[in-house]
């Protein structure tokens, strides 16, 4: 017992260790230069983002081996959609933004105030959760310029419970990534995440590296638009989402 | 534009774009409609339609602050008037 506390204890510590000392010694450089000299600052800081979260996910996969991991190909061949998925842990976005290197999504608006993260949070185009006050500006520019992101190639992918859920089951569905995607007439994969809890469980401090656990990552359902014009109804999106995730609960 | 005639307008779009159900005047579209910030946005080009404009970013910054649909009505016509002057 005391040896898996004590696995969890080091896990945790080197992960911590990849997101601090990590990011400074060998991405921040990499930010700045995106910043400086990139075409497309954006894209790359998106990219970068992605490439930091690989190698957490590397470190994790070395150091966790109890837990095996079941991702669908397919997820990362994703393209010009938005993409729902159900929330456990805070692990999710952070895989999904290993997975998908063209990517928006929708992020808690105080975090865009935090120095540094709120720095690269805005420079990778992510868009505020609220588009109050201050922020007004920021969510017009990555909304109008949304569409042209998508047709791109780009993603956004967003967690429409915005929380994460505690017993598993869908929680209710925020209509701002279905808005989003009939706004820009995308089609809507619905992904299923499952047990990124187990090795990251809500309100734990330790990676839980002691039990065996597959975490898995699948499409369940994509809902493309039926005429190029046409996208459903909000309220059909949405209930064609739920409908998806609860046939997964059975 | 007359204000009951934009009025109608907006009603309608609120209801066949936005699935309004029953739209008061003085709802508070966040709490009542569920409208937010991405409503907002498709709602300001709509705006532009009706308009025959396209609107500042100024302008359209000022409008994430509305609140009913009668602050959207005030809104078009402070818009019209300040493009008429």
């Amino acid at each position: 017992m005391r040896n898996g506390l004590l696995s969890d204890f080091v896990v945790t510590i080197i992960c911590w260790v990849w997101f601090t000392l990590g990011f400074i010694l060998f991405f921040s450089w990499r930010y700045v230069a995106a910043v400086l000299f990139a075409h497309e600052t954006e894209s790359s800081i998106q990219r970068l983002n992605s490439r930091f979260y690989q190698v957490l996910f590397r470190i994790i996969r070395v150091t966790a081996p109890n837990h095996t991991w079941e991702i669908d190909e397919q997820v990362a061949a994703i393209r010009s959609a938005v993409i729902v998925c159900n929330h456990l842990s805070y692990l999710d976005p952070l895989l999904l933004i290993a997975l998908l290197e063209r990517h928006r999504t929708i992020v808690k608006t105080r975090f865009f105030t935090m120095p540094i993260f709120g720095w690269v949070l805005k420079k990778a185009g992510y868009l505020p959760a609220s588009g109050k006050g201050q922020f007004a500006g920021m969510m017009i520019d990555q909304l109008e310029s949304m569409k042209s992101f998508l047709q791109r190639g780009g993603n956004l992918f967003i967690f429409p419970e915005g929380t994460r859920s505690r017993d598993g089951k869908i929680g209710n569905l925020n209509r701002g990534a279905l808005k989003i995607a009939r706004l820009c007439n995308a089609p809507v994969y619905v992904l299923q995440l499952a047990n990124t809890d187990k090795l990251f469980t809500p309100g734990k401090f330790l990676f839980n590296t002691r039990i065996t656990n597959t975490i898995s990552l699948k499409i369940i359902d994509c809902i493309q638009p039926t005429h190029p014009d046409n996208m459903p109804s909000t309220a059909i999106l949405e209930q064609r989402v739920l409908k998806a995730y609860r046939k997964q609960q059975k | 534009m007359k204000r009951d005639v934009l009025q109608e307008k907006i009603l309608t779009i609120l209801v066949d774009d936005f699935e309004f159900v029953q739209p008061g005047l003085d709802d508070n579209l966040r709490d009542d409609h569920g409208f937010d910030s991405i409503d907002a946005i498709e709602l300001l080009g709509k705006i532009e339609g009706i308009l025959g404009l396209a609107l500042t970013r100024e302008e359209k910054e000022k409008a994430m602050e509305i609140r009913t649909i009668n602050d959207i009505l005030d809104y078009i016509e402070l818009i019209e008037s300040s493009r008429t002057t």
